[in-house]
């Protein structure tokens, strides 16, 4: 049910040969599928029963599975309606738009499968066949700047993967050293189940390949170069789903090995790292931010700061894996959000240097509204939900007497802060670029987004008990 | 029967990673791309090896796919490609030759300080080429780091890919054949995307010269 509906919106892409609207829209009706799956896997998960399915518990869905589950299908669902190819006018052909929704439908759907596959093997498979439907969309226009990038992407990004392999090869010889061949020796569950028999050198060696690797994919520094390329030159709804789940997605493969290496070895070895990798991406990004001159890839670099932000947290407790989970969450959100915002600016402006952008609450009043509430949002400032999960994040730091790291995190997001400031404002204010049409182009895409923008708004204000219930479940799991 | 075993699966990994190092001591593409298939052949032959001696009938799909997609097909296409770009040597790559093989010495070094653990873990008679396999692995990231031609890079990918399964093979006789499967799979895709892209890379930049690749910066 969740995994059925973006692979038959590939399908009925790849059949219709002339693009036909029609499709975009079976499409986003698809996408509603899986959003209400994954929202029936919640009501699962609050009544305390984990969902499986398939032979030997072949794909599962518990509380980490589900809550990226939803985030996939809600971006998944953004992409489907927000799109190449719902409009006549969104400067995409119609072979482009065709591409889209195939490669798209497919890439949801290996995300899909690779956080509900019990299998950390399959679970592999997924994550690279998502770097492959991915990579493929990078050029939907062919340009020497998008060739670039696809190709910083899929080389990167595929020995990121192949590390990661040897990461789960070597999980996989150390449980066998452990326990004998066994079919279902790959499976998530099996191996957290003899967690505490494995040999400890082995285990972390295999996680040291799997953070490398995977964090790769995530845009973790210093193996982060390829993302503000790909990001940028992504077409709107790709860098979307790129920044908003995928990163994401990568992040939870790295979650569930952590899980099994804490119940191995106990967190301190893991903690180590993701700070280190934390901090080193978090500099990065917010200083890069200073000297930013691309809007996309300002909101790329913002992506980089908040997937260190989250391994930080990881590394904090059981608080700061709440408040890390949470901040997936609403990064998912807001990024996926300001991602359309920016590809309707680059619509009408016809570029994507910050300095070329002005007057956009003139020129696009309610986009740039949304634009502007969105940076302010993803800086982290009330009422919305990034600022609640960051704050959680450092009483979480405080709390497990990390001061001196909490102040450093600080510093840096208050640089990334005060940069993304001074570069919305540049982009707001001040006259409308030479001939740029003025008005709002067409309304209706602004509701979802503006549909996100509560969701941010309420996440800001509370925490609803069924969300916080998932997010205990998921601190169990990962067992700090 | 333990010993032999155990001597030609080092005697098979040795060559693997010597196919490696051709890759840094070697300038020109047709030079790697038989490296490379010569390579996914002696790891064929491991397998076989394996699959013989540690009684495991799944390792001898395995071996078939491994010849069958690293030994024929993606050679095939890789030296299409080098066709249809002329024959551009590995001029001045980042790192030169002498330095190359001393950093790619160390590189084993590092492999074999690396693996101690899994070593000194396993019973397997297969254990002591598993240093050898981390060693192509670094060295394949080595190349895929400091050299400057599209075609290199992917070449140096693969050689990482042979590495990791010759890492399985000797640690673990292979994984699952299911998810071997989906490995072969994803490879073969991921080699597809690649060669789509250095043609996407050739048009728009008149040349494979990743250098030329600089137009994003900060």
């Amino acid at each position: 049910m969740l995994l059925g509906p973006p692979l038959l919106g590939a399908l009925l892409a790849m059949v219709v040969r002339p693009y036909r609207r029609f499709v975009g829209w079976v499409n986003a009706l698809l996408s509603l599928l899986s959003l209400g799956a994954a929202l029936v896997l919640w009501s699962h998960l609050l009544a305390g029963r984990v969902p499986t399915s398939g032979p030997g518990e072949f794909l599962r869905a518990d509380a980490l599975s589900t809550l990226l589950a939803l985030c996939v299908s809600v971006v998944a669902g953004l992409a489907a309606w927000l799109g190449p190819g719902m409009s006549r006018d969104d400067g995409y052909s119609g072979a482009e738009a065709r591409r889209f929704r195939i490669f798209a439908n497919l890439c949801a759907f290996t995300m899909l499968f690779a956080v509900t596959s019990n299998n950390v093997g399959f679970m592999w498979i997924a994550i690279e066949a998502t770097t492959i439907t991915s990579a493929l969309l990078i050029p939907l226009h062919v340009t020497k700047a998008s060739v670039e990038a696809s190709w910083k992407y899929i080389l990167i990004g595929s020995v990121g993967i192949a590390l990661a392999f040897g990461g789960t090869v070597l999980g996989y010889f150390d449980f066998v050293n452990m326990a004998g061949r066994q079919e279902a020796a790959l499976n998530w569950t099996v191996l957290m189940a003899s967690a505490s028999h494995l040999h400890p050198e082995v285990i972390q060696l295999a996680f040291v390949f799997i953070l490398v690797g995977y964090g790769t994919k995530a845009g973790l520094a210093p193996m982060h170069t390829w993302l503000p390329d790909a990001h940028s030159e992504a077409p709107a709804a790709l860098s979307a789903v790129m920044s908003g789940v995928m990163l994401a997605v990568a992040l939870y493969a790295v979650i569930r090995w952590e899980a099994v290496v804490n119940a191995s070895v106990g967190t301190g070895f893991t903690d180590g790292l993701y700070i280190a990798l934390g901090v080193l991406s978090i500099g990065i990004a917010s200083f890069s931010l200073v000297i930013q001159r691309n809007y996309k890839r300002m909101l790329a670099y913002s992506s980089i700061e908040h997937t260190g932000l989250v391994c930080v947290g990881l590394a904090l407790g059981p608080l700061g894996t709440f408040a890390a989970m949470l901040h997936l969450l609403n990064h998912t959100l807001a990024k996926s959000m300001m991602f359309f915002l920016a590809g309707r600016v680059l619509h009408r402006y016809g570029t994507t240097e910050i300095g070329r952008v002005s007057g956009l609450l003139k020129v696009m009043p309610w986009t740039g509204g949304l634009f502007a509430v969105g940076i302010l949002a993803v800086i982290g400032l009330p009422p919305f939900g990034l600022f609640i999960s960051e704050f959680a994040l450092f009483r979480a730091g405080f709390a497990a007497g990390r001061p001196w790291l909490m102040g450093l995190v600080l510093a840096l997001l208050a640089v990334a802060f005060v940069s993304m400031i001074g570069h919305l404002n540049r982009m707001l204010y001040g006259a409308p670029t030479a001939g740029v049409a003025v008005g709002e182009a067409s309304r209706w895409p602004l509701i979802p987004l503006g549909i996100c923008m509560t969701a941010l708004l309420v996440l800001g204000i509370t925490l609803p008990p069924p969300l916080q219930t998932l997010l205990r479940q998921i601190v169990e799991i990962v067992g700090q | 029967m333990d010993s032999v075993f155990s001597q030609l699966s080092v005697l098979g990994s040795s060559l693997v990673l010597i196919f490696g190092l051709i890759l840094l001591w070697r300038r020109g593409v047709t030079a790697y791309i038989s490296a490379f298939t010569w390579q996914s052949v002696v790891l064929s032959g491991v397998t076989v090896v394996v699959a013989y001696f540690g009684n495991d009938p799944e390792l001898y799909w395995v071996a078939v796919g491994l010849l069958l997609l690293k030994g024929l097909v993606i050679p095939r296409l890789l030296r299409r490609m080098e066709r249809r770009f002329p024959a551009e040597r590995e001029l001045e790559p980042y790192v030169n030759t002498a330095t190359s093989l001393v950093v790619s010495g160390l590189l084993v070094l590092f492999g074999y300080a690396v693996t101690r653990p899994l070593v000194a873990l396993s019973q397997l008679p297969t254990r002591a080429g598993m240093p050898l396999a981390m060693g192509l692995v670094l060295v394949s990231l080595f190349v895929v780091i400091s050299r400057k031609k599209a075609l290199t890079q992917v070449v140096g990918f693969l050689m990482l890919e042979n590495g990791l399964a010759l890492l399985a093979v000797l640690g673990t006789y292979g994984i699952p054949l299911i998810v071997e499967l989906g490995v072969f799979l994803d490879v073969l895709m991921g080699f597809l995307v690649m060669q789509i892209f250095i043609y996407q890379i050739h048009e728009t930049f008149e040349s494979i010269d990743v250098e030329q690749l600089n137009r994003l910066r900060h």
